[in-house]
């Protein structure tokens, strides 16, 4: 008994040390993570006197939403003044639709992947897979030469159509490595209960899916959301995203360069992605969790 | 009901043969099970039966009626799994009544028949349910449900049992053959636990390596193995096989074979002058006597007129209740001996033991066949 009293302060005492060590560490480390964001938040409340003449760490004297306002429906991008209303408009036309196409998509490739194997099926996955490790880069002048031959460049339906085709590999692997785990037995069942192809898929799959659908849905909303390569390559103009947009406010100076106009800028174009993993993203760690542990 | 006609059903996978030529002939009504080790192409030739998957070579019939290249869903059979794989997303009612749904029967008709199932097995209560608030008995049942719900022809189970607790087990096989006399329905039940097979079946196929090794009524199979692979499979503990030689007697044929009794090894005579093989072609020749455990026990216990009796030193004893298996040397191996339990106080020493030679399964050591 006196052998326990006299040992267990000992530990407790070094592990009360490790403790503090612990967080010490954790908070130098979240204050360098969240200085940059400070600061973008921060200056976008400011005035361009405040923001000249302060420090680039004070606090604004106050909440000051001149900047936010400008950005969205006044800045000047190349030769209009609208702000970037219009472009976030073309962006959310261009995400929800290719998002929801690459996820359905996906999914019913992945279905068709693992629970009806033909011959072939891995070599066909591999290959899929395959597409998930080809930059950008190399796609533009093919898929430019493509939309041209449609007839969709510099649209919208251009970019929906490039960004679900790219995200298909991706969203693809998603579904596959998810349904996997998905016990065979349920689509013999179902299809000798008379269940097609596509009415398993919808009645028995699909409702199954909840936790990879929010993975797919988070992961392709923010690459097409934050895509500038393919936005800046196949549009032009009015027809651009609003990551291209803000790129092109930030560059278009009239004399004094907008500090406060660029972070609010930035902020409202980033906005939505944050929305997207605050609402959901704690499902985002559950989904991807989810296809390796079994049940 | 119908009848199902296996004939010559071949698989191949690319160059592997999983099913070699297996030719089944099941009547309206009867109960067959498929018993074998895993990777004996048991499941498989379900499978070619329920229509998941194809039938390389050879025909099978309900019926009158070819169903080699119809869909599963019109071959009128339903399935029960070993997983169960009941779906998820649906309660307990849209499971069973999903089939229903799929060939468009009215909902009303579909609610009557989901009904009338759920209180045969006694689950009216769990229709709102979703399979996760079940336990696995009640999904069996479930499963056996939404198999009964559509009246197939066929029944089709693929280990359904082997998932459950063994008292569980139990019960469930009491009940697929309550559920079997009730519907005298025809059924193919796959498993590898022999004592469900001897339990349930009218036939049983023993199937290796993709070929049917006997196909035969459970009593059958136990008393009669066509071969030593049989023999080994059926019956717990298996049979005891006593190698030895062919010879002629007075009154006969006998094989002999030493016993370890009293501490040293005395040479037994085992007498098979009544045994109904014709032996005339094989003095002098080995041959390999199966034994099942019960044909060796207490002297004075065995009514047969075959018996003879000698002593053995016991090993060890294991009490199963019923009675006890006593470990006996022969031949210098280990021969399994069920003796009642009124003398399961003995553990070690030496006891007379009467042997019934008319059960006795006489084995060709290099074919493993059965002699006459």
């Amino acid at each position: 008994m006196s052998e326990q009293t006299t040992f267990v302060p000992a530990q407790t005492r070094s592990a009360v040390w490790m403790r503090l060590l612990l967080w010490a560490v954790l908070i130098v480390f979240a204050i360098w993570f969240l200085l940059p964001a400070y600061v973008v938040v921060g200056t976008s409340l400011k005035e361009l006197e405040e923001i000249r003449g302060g420090s680039l760490l004070s606090l604004p004297h106050e909440l000051n939403f001149w900047a936010w306002k400008h950005a969205w429906s006044e800045a000047c991008i190349g030769v209009t003044c609208n702000g970037l209303e219009p472009y976030f408009w073309n962006s959310v036309k261009m995400a929800i639709p290719a998002v929801t196409l690459s996820t359905l998509l996906g999914a019913l490739t992945g279905y068709a992947l693992t629970k009806w194997q033909f011959k072939g099926a891995n070599m066909v996955f591999a290959l899929i897979l395959f597409g998930c490790f080809v930059p950008f880069q190399v796609v533009i002048l093919p898929m430019a030469q493509t939309l041209g031959i449609i007839g969709i460049t510099n649209t919208v339906y251009g970019l929906i159509l490039v960004h679900s085709v790219y995200g298909l590999a991706f969203t693809t692997l998603f579904f596959r490595n998810y349904y996997v785990t998905i016990p065979d037995e349920l689509v013999r069942a179902a299809t000798i209960d008379g269940a097609g192809f596509f009415t398993i898929f919808r009645r028995i799959i699909l409702p199954l899916s909840p936790p990879i659908i929010v993975v797919s849905v988070i992961w392709q909303f923010t690459q097409i959301w934050n895509d500038f390569l393919f936005g800046a390559s196949f549009t032009t103009g009015g027809a651009q995203p609003i990551m291209v947009a803000m790129n092109n406010l930030v560059n278009t100076t009239t004399g004094v360069k907008q500090y406060n106009v660029d972070m609010a800028a930035a902020l409202i174009t980033a906005a939505p992605t944050i929305f997207v993993y605050i609402v959901a993203g704690r499902y985002f760690v559950r989904g991807l969790t989810a296809g390796s542990v079994k049940g | 009901m119908a009848s199902l006609t296996i004939k010559n059903a071949v698989k191949r996978y690319g160059s592997v043969e999983v099913l070699k030529g297996v030719d089944i002939d099941l009547q309206d009504g009867e109960f067959l099970v498929l018993l074998g080790a895993s990777g004996c192409g048991k499941s498989t030739l379900l499978n070619m039966i329920a229509g998941l998957e194809t039938v390389t070579e050879g025909e099978i019939m309900i019926g009158d009626r070819l169903i080699n290249d119809v869909h599963p869903k019109d071959r009128d059979i339903a399935m029960v799994f070993q997983s169960y794989a009941l779906y998820p997303n649906m309660t307990v009612g849209r499971n069973i009544s999903f089939g229903l749904e799929m060939r468009g029967v009215p909902k009303a008709e579909r609610e009557v028949a989901v009904l009338e199932v759920a209180k045969m097995l006694q689950m009216d209560h769990l229709l709102d349910r979703k399979p996760s608030q079940l336990s696995g008995g009640q999904r069996q049942r479930v499963a056996m449900g939404r198999a009964l719900v559509r009246r197939p022809e066929v029944f089709l189970f693929d280990e359904p049992l082997s998932n459950l607790d063994a008292k569980l087990r139990l019960e469930m096989r009491t009940e697929i053959k309550r559920l079997h006399k009730r519907l005298n329905a025809t059924m193919v039940y796959v498993t590898h636990d022999q004592i469900e097979a001897l339990t349930l079946a009218d036939r049983i196929a023993i199937l290796k390596d993709g070929e049917v090794q006997q196909l035969a009524s459970p009593a059958e199979i136990y008393d009669q193995p066509v071969n030593m692979f049989v023999a080994g499979l059926v019956g717990s503990p298996p049979m005891n096989f006593i190698s030895s030689t062919v010879t002629r007697t007075d009154t006969g044929y006998g094989a002999e074979i030493s016993v370890r009794a009293n501490g040293g090894d005395q040479p037994v005579l085992l007498d098979l002058s009544d045994h109904p093989t014709d032996l005339s072609g094989h003095v002098g020749r080995e041959i390999v006597v199966g034994l099942r455990p019960e044909a060796i026990t207490q002297s004075g216990h065995s009514t047969g007129n075959t018996t003879q009796s000698f002593a053995s030193d016991i090993d060890v004893t294991e009490a199963t209740g019923a009675d006890t298996l006593c470990v006996l040397n022969w031949n210098g191996k280990e021969v399994m001996a069920r003796v009642s339990s009124g003398y399961a106080q003995i553990i070690e020493g030496t006891m007379e033991f009467a042997v019934d030679m008319s059960r006795a399964s006489l084995f060709d050591p290099e074919t493993e066949m059965r002699l006459g």
